[in-house]
C-alpha cells in the first residue's frame, strides 16, 4: 500500500495477489461490489440519516496493520491466533468462514482491505472462566488515517464464552472500519459486549451466524463519537436459536451516532430480543433501525423490538425506526419505539421527597442507560461503564455522590 | 404549622378549590373528607407544589413561612410530607438508593451531615419493620411491581424515614384490603407525635376507625363545607355525602 493519502475507493488495488485463492476471490467480490456500488450516499435507505460523503471524499492515510491486542489473561479452551498466520499455515482453514457473507459499502471495504485480524477458535464444550478482553487502541495520530479491524470468532458447539470489545480513540479525524464475524455452533452461548469510546469516525459491522439452539447475547454500549456507525446483525439459521440485542448509546455535542440492527429469523423456534435506549443532548443526533425479518418457515418464531430515547435538548435529533417483515403465520412478534423526555410525575416524586431537580433529573437520567448497562456480564467493566456514563450525563457526579 | 386563608385554585382553567381555610396545629391528625372531584387530591398536590395547579388566590402559610413560595424538594426539606395516592414507579432507581438520596439531601438542606451506609441500613431495617415492608422490597426499583398494598406501605415506610413535619397523606386506603389498612393504620399511628401535624385526606370514613382524627372537615366543591369532631365522620358514613350537599343547596 502506498504512503501517500488517498480516497477510500482509490486506495482498493487493481488486482489481488496475495494470500489463499478463496481469499482473493472473497476480497476480489467485495472490490467489484464496491466499483458498482460505491459507498453510501444520501439517496442510500440504510444511510439516509448519516451522511458520509465527508468520509467518502476524505484522503485517508493507511496505518500499519490494525490488530486488535488482547488485555489480560486469556482463558482456556480458546486460541487465538493472527489472520495473516493461518492464511500462509493452513491456506484452506478458514474458507467459507471468513468474508462468509456478501458484503457492501464499508463492509466490503473492510473486506477488501484489512491487512490481518485475529481468528477467535472457542473449543467445542469449552465453558471460559473469564471474558476475552479485546481492545482496539485506534489511531491517535492527528493526521487522517484508517484502520480496518477484523475479528472472526468461531465457537464451538456447545460452548459458552464472553467476548469484551472496547474501541477507544482520541483523534477525530481518523477512520475505523471494523467489521467482526462470529459463528455460534449448536448449542454453544457467545456473549458480546462492545463499547465505543472513542471521538473520531467509526463505522462498524457485527456478523452473526447462530446454528441450532445456540444463544447469542449482545450489549453494545456507544458513548459518543463524531460519528458512529453500527450494524449488528444475527441470523437465526437452526431451530431454537436465540438471540438478544441490547444497546445504549449517548449522543452530546456534535456527536452523531446510528446503530442498526437486523435479525434474521430463518428456522422455526427461534426468539429474539432487542432492547436500544439512547439519549439524545446538546446538538447531537441519535439514529435508530431496526429490522426483524421472519422467513416463511420460521413458524413458532418470538421476536421482540424496542427502542426508547431521551431527548434532553431542543437542539438534539432522533430518528427511531424499528420494523418487521414477516413471512410467517404462526410468530408472536411486537415492536415500538419511543422518543421522550423525563417523566413528571417520576420528577415530582423525587423533587416531593427532597431530591433537588438537578439531582433528580440526573438519577432519571442515569436510570435509563442503566437498566441496559446492568446486562453487561462482566462486573469490572460493568463498573467502569457506569462510570463512563456518569462522566457523561448531566450533574451526573452528583448521582455518583448519593449512590 | 399550617394556615390556609381563602385558598383558590384552578387546573387548566377550571376552578378546582374555591375558598379553602384552614388551621392545623403540631400534634394535631385533621380530616379530610369528600367525595370524588371535591379538591381533595389537588389539596394535596398544592401543598406538596406539583405543577399544573394555579393558584389563583388566598395563600399558605408553614411555619410562618409562604408556602408556595418554595420548590417541592424545599418544602420537603422543611418537614412537609405527602403520601401519594397513586405513587409512581420508577424502574432503574433502587428505593434504598433513591431514599438515601432523599435523606441526606434533606439533612443537607438542614445543615446536617449525610448519614452513613452502616447508619443508613440500620434506620431503614428498623422503619421498614414498622410497616413489615419485606427487605427484599427495599432493594426493588421505587414501586416497580409492587402490588396497591405494598406501594402504600412504602409511602408511609418513607415518612417514617424521612420524619415529617407535617404529613400530607392522600387517600392512604384507596386499594387496600382491611388487613393492609391496619399495617399501614398502625405505621402512621406509630409516627402520631406532639411535634407532627398530619392531614389524613380519605373517601371513606373506614381508615378513620384505625387513624383516629381530631377534626373532621368535609369538603365538597372546593370548599369546607362542615367541621367537627370524628362523630362527623361516622355521622357521613351513615348518611352520605349528598345529605350535606342537598344541606348546602336547599
Amino acid at each position: 500500500m502506498t504512503a501517500e493519502p488517498q480516497t477510500l475507493l482509490e486506495s482498493l488495488p487493481r488486482a489481488f495477489d496475495a494470500g489463499p485463492q478463496w481469499l482473493r476471490s472473497v476480497r476480489e467480490s467485495a472490490a467489484d461490489a464496491l466499483r458498482t456500488g460505491g459507498l453510501p450516499t444520501k439517496k442510500t435507505e440504510a444511510w439516509r440519516f448519516t451522511p458520509v460523503r465527508h468520509v467518502a471524499d476524505a484522503a485517508f492515510a493507511s496505518t500499519d496493520a490494525a490488530i486488535p491486542s488482547i488485555d489480560g489473561r486469556l482463558p482456556e479452551g480458546v486460541t487465538v491466533r493472527r489472520l495473516s498466520e493461518v492464511f500462509s499455515t493452513d491456506p484452506g482453514l478458514l474458507e467459507g468462514r471468513l468474508g462468509r457473507q456478501a458484503s457492501e459499502h464499508f463492509a466490503a471495504l473492510n473486506t477488501a482491505l484489512f491487512e490481518d485480524g485475529l481468528w477467535l477458535h472457542v473449543e467445542a464444550g469449552a465453558v471460559l472462566d473469564t471474558p476475552i478482553h479485546i481492545a482496539h487502541a485506534l489511531p491517535a495520530s492527528p493526521d487522517r488515517s484508517v484502520s480496518y479491524p477484523r475479528l472472526l470468532v468461531t465457537a464451538d458447539p456447545g460452548s459458552e464464552s464472553t467476548l469484551i470489545e472496547t474501541y477507544r480513540g482520541t483523534s477525530s479525524d481518523a477512520l475505523t472500519n471494523s467489521l467482526v464475524e462470529i459463528e455460534v455452533g449448536k448449542n454453544a452461548s457467545v456473549r458480546h459486549v462492545r463499547v465505543h469510546e472513542n471521538t473520531g469516525l467509526q463505522v462498524g459491522r457485527v456478523d452473526v451466524r447462530q446454528e441450532a439452539d445456540s444463544r447469542y447475547r449482545s450489549v453494545v454500549v456507544t458513548l459518543g463519537g463524531a460519528l458512529l456507525r453500527l450494524d449488528v446483525r444475527a441470523l437465526l439459521d437452526g431451530p431454537g436459536a436465540e438471540c438478544r440485542l441490547d444497546g445504549a448509546y449517548l449522543a452530546d455535542g456534535s456527536d452523531h451516532v446510528d446503530h442498526h440492527t437486523l435479525v434474521e429469523h430463518r428456522a422455526p423456534h427461534c426468539r429474539s430480543d432487542q432492547v436500544y435506549r439512547g439519549i439524545a443532548s446538546g446538538k447531537g443526533t441519535a439514529v435508530f433501525d431496526g429490522i426483524v425479518v421472519v422467513h416463511r418457515d420460521a413458524q413458532k418464531t418470538e421476536a421482540h423490538q424496542e427502542n426508547r430515547n431521551l431527548l434532553l435538548s431542543e437542539t438534539a435529533t432522533v430518528h427511531t425506526k424499528p420494523h418487521l417483515e414477516i413471512d410467517a403465520d404462526d410468530v408472536v412478534c411486537s415492536h415500538g419505539a419511543t422518543v421522550g423526555s423525563l417523566d413528571d410525575g417520576q420528577l415530582f416524586y423525587l423533587r416531593a421527597r427532597g431530591i433537588p431537580l438537578d439531582l433528580a433529573r440526573a438519577m432519571l437520567t442515569f436510570a435509563f442507560i442503566e437498566q441496559v448497562v446492568d446486562e453487561v456480564p462482566d462486573d469490572e467493566t460493568r463498573a467502569t461503564l457506569r462510570e463512563a456514563v456518569l462522566a457523561r450525563i448531566p450533574e451526573g457526579e452528583s448521582v455518583r455522590d448519593v449512590t | 404549622m399550617l394556615k390556609i386563608d381563602n385558598l383558590h385554585v384552578e387546573v387548566d382553567g377550571k376552578p378546582i378549590l374555591n375558598g379553602i381555610n384552614l388551621e392545623v396545629n403540631a400534634g394535631e391528625v385533621h380530616a379530610i373528607m369528600g367525595p370524588n372531584g371535591s379538591g381533595k387530591s389537588t389539596l394535596a398536590y398544592v401543598l406538596a407544589g406539583r405543577d399544573g395547579y394555579e393558584v389563583t388566590g388566598g395563600q399558605i402559610l408553614y411555619r410562618g413561612q409562604d408556602l408556595l413560595e418554595l420548590a417541592p424538594e424545599v418544602r420537603a426539606a422543611e418537614g412537609v410530607f405527602l403520601g401519594f395516592q397513586y405513587p409512581v414507579a420508577i424502574p432503574g432507581v433502587s428505593n434504598i438508593y433513591f431514599l438515601k438520596a432523599a435523606l441526606n439531601a434533606i439533612r443537607k438542606h438542614r445543615g446536617q451531615d449525610p448519614l452513613d451506609a452502616i447508619d443508613f441500613m440500620k434506620l431503614s431495617k428498623e422503619k421498614a419493620a414498622l410497616v413489615q415492608l419485606p427487605d427484599q422490597l427495599t432493594k426493588r426499583s421505587v414501586n416497580d411491581g409492587f402490588s396497591g398494598g405494598e406501594k402504600k406501605r412504602n409511602e408511609i415506610f418513607q415518612m417514617a424515614m424521612l420524619e415529617p413535619l407535617l404529613a400530607v397523606l392522600d387517600e392512604t386506603d384507596s386499594g387496600l384490603d382491611i388487613d393492609a389498612l391496619k399495617v399501614v393504620a398502625d405505621g402512621v399511628n406509630a409516627l402520631r407525635s406532639p411535634e407532627r401535624a398530619m392531614l389524613v385526606i380519605t373517601h371513606y370514613q373506614r381508615l378513620l376507625d384505625h387513624i383516629v382524627p381530631d377534626v373532621v372537615h368535609v369538603l365538597i366543591d372546593g370548599q369546607i363545607v362542615r367541621t367537627g369532631n370524628k362523630e362527623l365522620a361516622q355521622q357521613l358514613e351513615a348518611e352520605g355525602y349528598a345529605e350535606v350537599r342537598d344541606a348546602m343547596h336547599p
